[in-house]
Order: C-alpha cells, then sequence, then structure tokens
C-alpha cells in the first residue's frame, strides 16, 4: 500500500478529520486515541438505524475509516503514559486545536527531541489576528471563507454546502502537508510543524471569486468585482442547470460551440444561432446567451436521462442531476468496483470507495478496508498489538 | 532558486494538464518547490487555455512553460525523452490519451521505472462512462452533490463555484505525494487512476452509508445540518451597506451566519439579544425543541439581525461564545479581512508580467515552521521556457532547440 509502515497519531476533530482519513485510507497506520467515555464526533448522525444497543454513527465511520482505536483516560498517569509511548513512535501527529489529548501531548517537546517527527496543526483562523480564537463551525466557516456568499439563488439566503463540505477542503490539505513535509523528511531527516488554517483553505478554494475582484477589467462583467449568488449558473453563464422531462439536467453549449450548434441545427431549433455575427469572438457572450436561451426552451420537451446521454455521445459535457440514490446505483461506479463492504460495528454495509486506484505493471493495489470498532478498544493491547510500546 | 528548501524541491513533474483541477494540483506542487514543467501548444492556447486569460493566471504560477506540437512525430519524441526524466507525469485528459501519444505508463515504465503517472480523468479509466466529457458542473450533477445543496424542492441550486475541481486538485496532489512515498520504500513508481466523479461522490460519503444501512435518501438541507440537531443554524440578514447602482439581485446585500451548536450558546445569544419575549419559552431550552420551532427562530432572528451591521454584530456574537460570521465575497476576502490581510493570503506578484502588468497570488495556506513555501513566480507565456527546460532537463544543444522552434515542434 502505498503508506504502508508509516505511523501517524491522529488528534483531529472536524476541521481535519478528513485528511486522517486520507492518510489511513492509503495504508497509513493511524491511531485516533479517545477519551474513555468515547470520541464526541460518535455522537454525528446518521446513527445506524438497525443497532438498537447502541448509538453506532455512520459518519464516524466514514471519516474515522481504517483507524485504530485507542482509549486514554487523560487524568491518569498511565493514560499520559502511553500517550506519550505512542507519539515516541509516531511519524506524524496530526492535531486541531482544543481537539482531544492536543494540550497534553506536549508536542513542542516532542519536535525537539526528534528532528524527523512531523506535526501538522489545524485552526480555524491560524495562530494570530484578531479573529484567532472565534469559534467557526463549517456553516460559519463557510460565510467567513467566501463559500456561502456565491451558493444559493437570489430568492434563497447564502447556503452552505451539504454535509461538511468547508471542512473537508481543510482535510485534504491536512493530508498534504503531511505528506510533503514527509517528503522533506525522506530528502534529509528535516521534520517540522505546519500550520494550517481552515480560513485560508475555504478561500483557496473558490474558483473565479478572486479572480473576478482581480481581473475585473479584463472581465468587463457588469456585475463588477462580485458575482452574487445565482443559483447553478456558472460564472462564464455557459453552465446552467435546467428542468427536463422526469428530472434536470446541466447543460452548457461550450467548450465545442459548433458541435452544439449541429445539434441544434440537426432538430431544427437552431433559431438565429446561424447568424454570422455569432461567429465573431468579440460576440462570444452574446453567443452563449443566445445559446443558453434557446437550449433552456428545447431542454425542457426533453426526458433529462436521454438528453444527458445523447450529449455525452456528442462529447458535449452535459450532467444530469441525480440524487443520492441513483449514485448509489450508477453504473459507473458500480463497474469500477468502487463500492465496497465494509464492516461497521459487526454488521457488513456497502461504503464509499477511495478516490484512488494505485497500479504498477503487475496491478491494482489493494488498499486497506479495516472494520469499524464501535468502541475503542483497550489502550495496553493495542500498544501490544502495534509493537509501538517503547521496548 | 539558489538554496531553496521547499519540501519539494529537486522534484521533476510533467504537466499536460488543463483547465482547473489539474493544474491547481500542479500549482500546490510548484508552490511546494516542484520544478513543473506546464506543456501548451499555440494550437490549444486558445479560452481558458490561454496564457493570459485570467483563469489561466489563477492556476499556473511557479510553472515552467515549454511549447510542444502533440500532433507531430517530433514533438512526440520530445515528450517521450521528458517523460524518461520525470519524477511524475500528470494530466487531466480522458483515459487513454497519453497512451495513444506512446507515452502512457506501460510504455514509459519499462525505460523510467521510477517515473509516478497521475490521471486524473473525469471518470477513471474503466467502466461505460470512461470517455464522458465533464467539468465540474458535470461531476456535481452526477455525484449528487447539485441535489443536495440547496433548499427543499430545488434541485437546480449546487455549489455556486467549481468545488470539484479544486478537491480533485487537492486529491491528485495527496495522490502525487503518496506515490512518492511508495516509491521511497519501493523504488517503483506507481500509476494512480483518480476518477474525478469518484471524489465528488466520496463527499456525501456518510449519506450513502446511511442510503445503504437504513434506507435513507438525503435531501437538501438549506443551512440545517442534514442529520444533527443545531438551531439557530442559518443565514440572517443585515443592514446593506454596499452600493448596487444597477440593482443588480443579491450584490448588496449583507447576511450572517449564526450556528448555535450548543445550548449553552443558545443561551448567550438570548442574553446578547436581551432576553426577548419570544426566546423565553421552556420548549426553546433544548435543540429538539429549537429546531421544531425553526420558523419562529428563523423569523425573530431576521428581526433582529436586519439592521445591525454585520461585523459589528459578528464581534459582539464570537465575544459572547456564539458561533458567528459575516457572508463574506471576494471584496470582503480581499479588503476588510484582518486574518488573510495578517498572513499576506492575497498579495501582488513581485515578479511583474511583461504584457498584463500586476498580476495576483493567494498564497500557498500551508504554513510549514521549517520549509516556508513562499516564493511565486508568474504565469510564463506559451515556451518562454523551452530552451531552459530542454537543456536542463535533457541536456538538448541550443542550436537543437532553435531548430525545433523554426520547425514548429516546440510552438
Amino acid at each position: 500500500m502505498p503508506l504502508s509502515g508509516l505511523r501517524v497519531i491522529d488528534l483531529t476533530d472536524e476541521r481535519g478529520i478528513y485528511g486522517a482519513k486520507l492518510l489511513a485510507d492509503l495504508g497509513a497506520d493511524v491511531v485516533r486515541p479517545e477519551p474513555p467515555e468515547g470520541d464526541p464526533l460518535r455522537q454525528r448522525g446518521p446513527l445506524l438505524a438497525a443497532d438498537k444497543t447502541a448509538q453506532t454513527s455512520l459518519w464516524h465511520a466514514f471519516f474515522a475509516s481504517n483507524r485504530r482505536f485507542f482509549s486514554l483516560d487523560l487524568n491518569a498517569e498511565e493514560g499520559q503514559k502511553q500517550l506519550n509511548q505512542l507519539l515516541q513512535h509516531a511519524h506524524i501527529v496530526l492535531t486541531c486545536d482544543g481537539a482531544f489529548a492536543v494540550e497534553e501531548a506536549n508536542l513542542a517537546d516532542h519536535l525537539e527531541q526528534r528532528a524527523e517527527l512531523i506535526v501538522i496543526d489545524v485552526s480555524s483562523f491560524g495562530t494570530a489576528g484578531p479573529w484567532k480564537n472565534y469559534i467557526a463551525p463549517d456553516l460559519v466557516a463557510g460565510a467567513l471563507g467566501g463559500a456561502a456568499a456565491t451558493t444559493g439563488d437570489v430568492d434563497t439566503p447564502p447556503l452552505k454546502g451539504f454535509g461538511e463540505l468547508n471542512f473537508m477542503v481543510s482535510g485534504v490539505y491536512v493530508a498534504i502537508a503531511a505528506l510533503a513535509a514527509l517528503a522533506k523528511v525522506r530528502k534529509d531527516g528535516t521534520g517540522q510543524r505546519a500550520g494550517i488554517s481552515v480560513h485560508e483553505c475555504i478561500a483557496s478554494c473558490l474558483e473565479h471569486v478572486l479572480m473576478f475582484y482581480w481581473y475585473a477589467e479584463t472581465m468587463q462583467r457588469p456585475e463588477g468585482k462580485v458575482l452574487p449568488r445565482r443559483g447553478a449558473l456558472h460564472w462564464s453563464d455557459a453552465y446552467d442547470v435546467v428542468p427536463a422531462q422526469n428530472g434536470s439536467v446541466m447543460l452548457t453549449p461550450a467548450p465545442d460551440f459548433d458541435t452544439q450548434l449541429m445539434w441544434l441545427i440537426e432538430e431544427g431549433v437552431q433559431e438565429d444561432l446561424i447568424d454570422p455575427m455569432y461567429q465573431e469572438p468579440e460576440n462570444l457572450r452574446l453567443r452563449v446567451e443566445r445559446s443558453m436561451q434557446i437550449m433552456r426552451a428545447w431542454a425542457a420537451g426533453k426526458d433529462a436521462r436521454e438528453l444527458f446521454l445523447q450529449a455525452q455521445e456528442r462529447h458535449c459535457p452535459y450532467g444530469w442531476v441525480l440524487p443520492l440514490e441513483a449514485v448509489a446505483e450508477n453504473p459507473q461506479l458500480a463497474a469500477r468496483k468502487w463500492y465496497r463492504e465494509l464492516t461497521i460495528n459487526g454488521q457488513a454495509i456497502t461504503a464509499p470507495g477511495v478516490a484512488y486506484h494505485f497500479s504498477d505493471t503487475e496491478g491494482e493495489v489493494e488498499l486497506p478496508l479495516r472494520p469499524h470498532a464501535a468502541t475503542a478498544s483497550n489502550a495496553a493491547a493495542i500498544l501490544s498489538d502495534l509493537g509501538w510500546s517503547a521496548s | 532558486m539558489n538554496n531553496d528548501n521547499r519540501p519539494l524541491t529537486g522534484l521533476r513533474v510533467l504537466d499536460f494538464t488543463h483547465v482547473l483541477a489539474g493544474p491547481f494540483a500542479t500549482r500546490i506542487l510548484g508552490d511546494m518547490g516542484a520544478d513543473v514543467v506546464k506543456i501548451n501548444s499555440a494550437q490549444r492556447a486558445v479560452g481558458t487555455q490561454d496564457p493570459q486569460h485570467p483563469y489561466y493566471l489563477m492556476w499556473n504560477r511557479n510553472k515552467r512553460a515549454l511549447a510542444l506540437n502533440l500532433a507531430t512525430d517530433e514533438g512526440k519524441a520530445v515528450a517521450h525523452e521528458l517523460c524518461l526524466q520525470a519524477d511524475i507525469v500528470i494530466d487531466n485528459f480522458s483515459a487513454g490519451v497519453l497512451d495513444r501519444w506512446g507515452i502512457g505508463y506501460q510504455a514509459i515504465h519499462k525505460q523510467n521505472p521510477r517515473a509516478i503517472y497521475v490521471q486524473m480523468s473525469g471518470m477513471g479509466d474503466g467502466g461505460p462512462w470512461s470517455k464522458f466529457v465533464t467539468y465540474a458542473p458535470t461531476i456535481h450533477a452526477l455525484a449528487g452533490l447539485t441535489h443536495t445543496t440547496g433548499v427543499s424542492g430545488r434541485e437546480d441550486i449546487g455549489i455556486g463555484f467549481s468545488y470539484n475541481d479544486h478537491q480533485a486538485g487537492l486529491h491528485g496532489a495527496v495522490a502525487v505525494l503518496a506515490a512518492l512515498e511508495q516509491r521511497h520504500r519501493t523504488g517503483i513508481g506507481h500509476r494512480v487512476d483518480i476518477s474525478q466523479f469518484e471524489v465528488g461522490v466520496n463527499f456525501l460519503g456518510p449519506s450513502l452509508l446511511d442510503y445503504f444501512a437504513n434506507g435513507s435518501k438525503a435531501r437538501p438541507a438549506g443551512n440545517d445540518l442534514p442529520y444533527d440537531l443545531a438551531a439557530p443554524h442559518g443565514c440572517y440578514p443585515c443592514k446593506d451597506d454596499r452600493p448596487n447602482p444597477d440593482n443588480i439581485p443579491g450584490l448588496g446585500e449583507r447576511w450572517i451566519a449564526i450556528a448555535c451548536m450548543s445550548d449553552a450558546q443558545w443561551v448567550a445569544l438570548k442574553t446578547l439579544m436581551s432576553n426577548p419575549q419570544w426566546a423565553a419559552s421552556e420548549e426553546l431550552n433544548d435543540a429538539r425543541g429549537r429546531a421544531a420551532h425553526k420558523a419562529l427562530l428563523e423569523q425573530n432572528l431576521s428581526r433582529w439581525t436586519q439592521n445591525q451591521d454585520a461585523y459589528d454584530l459578528m464581534a459582539r456574537c464570537q465575544a459572547a461564545g456564539v458561533p458567528a460570521g459575516v457572508v463574506q465575497d471576494g471584496a470582503d476576502l480581499l479588503e476588510h479581512d484582518p486574518q488573510l490581510a495578517d498572513v499576506k493570503f492575497a498579495r501582488r506578484m513581485e515578479d511583474e508580467h511583461p504584457d498584463l502588468g500586476p498580476t495576483w497570488i493567494d498564497a500557498l495556506p500551508i504554513h510549514f515552521s521549517k520549509t516556508p513555501c513562499d516564493q511565486y513566480e508568474r504565469v510564463r507565456a506559451i515556451g518562454e521556457d523551452n530552451a531552459a527546460v530542454l537543456q536542463s532537463w535533457l541536456g538538448m544543444p541550443a542550436k537543437e532547440i532553435a531548430t525545433k522552434e523554426k520547425d514548429g515542434v516546440l510552438q
């Protein structure tokens, strides 16, 4: 596996746990300590309905996949000792400020003692500045970070993405920071600490938002430097979600406007789009606008699935707006055997796969699929099992 | 870049990517010190592939530019030689394009077994949809992200920017770095097949588990948490404070997000509101009760926030321990945000563009303590680094480079 042999301690909360998941799903041995009363993230819904005797969090099963859970009583001397033992044998420690065991970990001391140690620290807003202590769950993080302002429609409030989309951005940066720092260790043995602010991470992934501000003069948009939320209509005006028969379709005349035009001509609905003026480069925006106008009306009478498949046959990048249950039954995911059987608290459940397929000339590399435990196991047994003990 | 101490210094990346997802992956690698050679050509440099297009300027800093006409056999031969010297070969074409050019993983691995290939196609290599053409809005629609991000009864909203392109890029960078670690251990470069579609579907992981385990079908939740109780949890209007002379819908509006994640935070919010009568009901003492009376909360909170200054209200909420944040747009991020200003997140490129003048940077949001990544070089014109790249990677003599430029191979 790509990260076999890599030992990681996961002291994250929602803001960084996706990064620990990425490392664990790539084969790192990721240990997640939790308090004797259980990881608070085990309370997060959705829960496993069939589990009548205990509360089993499917949220936790997803985000804490492929971990070894380690119960630590930090009020006891033994717990402190075990935490210290774990840290002494880790290559990478991932933290979020305020998360369980971070303060007790004394990571500055460990960094001083072990030059090759890597520590990645996640905070909401960094370690300085007037907002450094602000509390920011995903909704607030997305609002301040710029994601909410551009999501939603004129008749809705600004919206957050479904689920945990903002924290999944900071989570991936955690994995990148950890692995880039590891590359440096492999090169010259230099370990280090790296700080990640969720706020900066979100602001770095806003596609057109900063571009509109910086290059407003070039863009020459009537909105000026800021494009307000406007549903699914893309900043280029060339992609939008429209209603069709039996569903909705994301349609676009881009990138090859002539291919789309030919299709409209074949169906006799091109209207004035064959006017040579639309071919002039300076009229591109006009062409986009008119094409979308015609295509919206054209799509309304079509079956959504058929339109999507016909478009893709013509290499037009349409999308079919699928509800979750259709995604679950998707033929492409099935053909690639993407879903996997995961054991959660003893029950086999179909689960999402991972975003990577590693292979060499001999075939695909199998990635881990560790059963998910509903509670943390005995610490001493795990230490022994891991072979992480000082002796 | 003398004394360059960044984590990826010395790593050679051959970059065949285009648009956003792939270029974002390689931008991150370049920011961390990798020598990223971006392949483009005069023929392909249109629209967002034009190095002077703002979109291109956003994702292609810290890369050297090599022009290569891959429609010619000689162009393919040069690409082949470069692959033999590369640590990483990365593309986001549909599956199979590099193979058709004779520079796919299988072909190169025999001669350069350490080369890592990362292929970031829309649908992945294999399966009935593998040749489908996708952009982020396509993936959002197919992956369920459009359907779930919105309000009840609407499936035409979705995420208002190309979230999945960024995420595919970030996951691409993770793939490169994980494969590097694997190579460190095994000596072998692997191939990584990333489906941008699978990246997108993955974001609905808990909901998919809920569907398979419990039969529940996730639906848009607006600003609510889809599975946990937290109330109030939404965006509320504040006093509009910006000019909007053309009355463009939404442009002058101000909003604040408020999220009470605990009963204690609700009590703090009530205190901040001077304990109004409407909030006094015992039914609102726990999250379940507040969620059940969502309409009452929304209406009264909006009434309370609507004439207030958003930034001032945020500061007072946060000081009282209530999670709150102004809904910031691009202008806010770049003009008002003290946290971003403190780390110089947004800055003017020191390396001025010869044709465009000033260009801009949003800095890498990773702050390494010993190997800071704080070097930024402007976006290069098509073929601007032909000579430098071909000399440093292949040792190609200047005369041969000049001939290839003249013959249209390096264009």
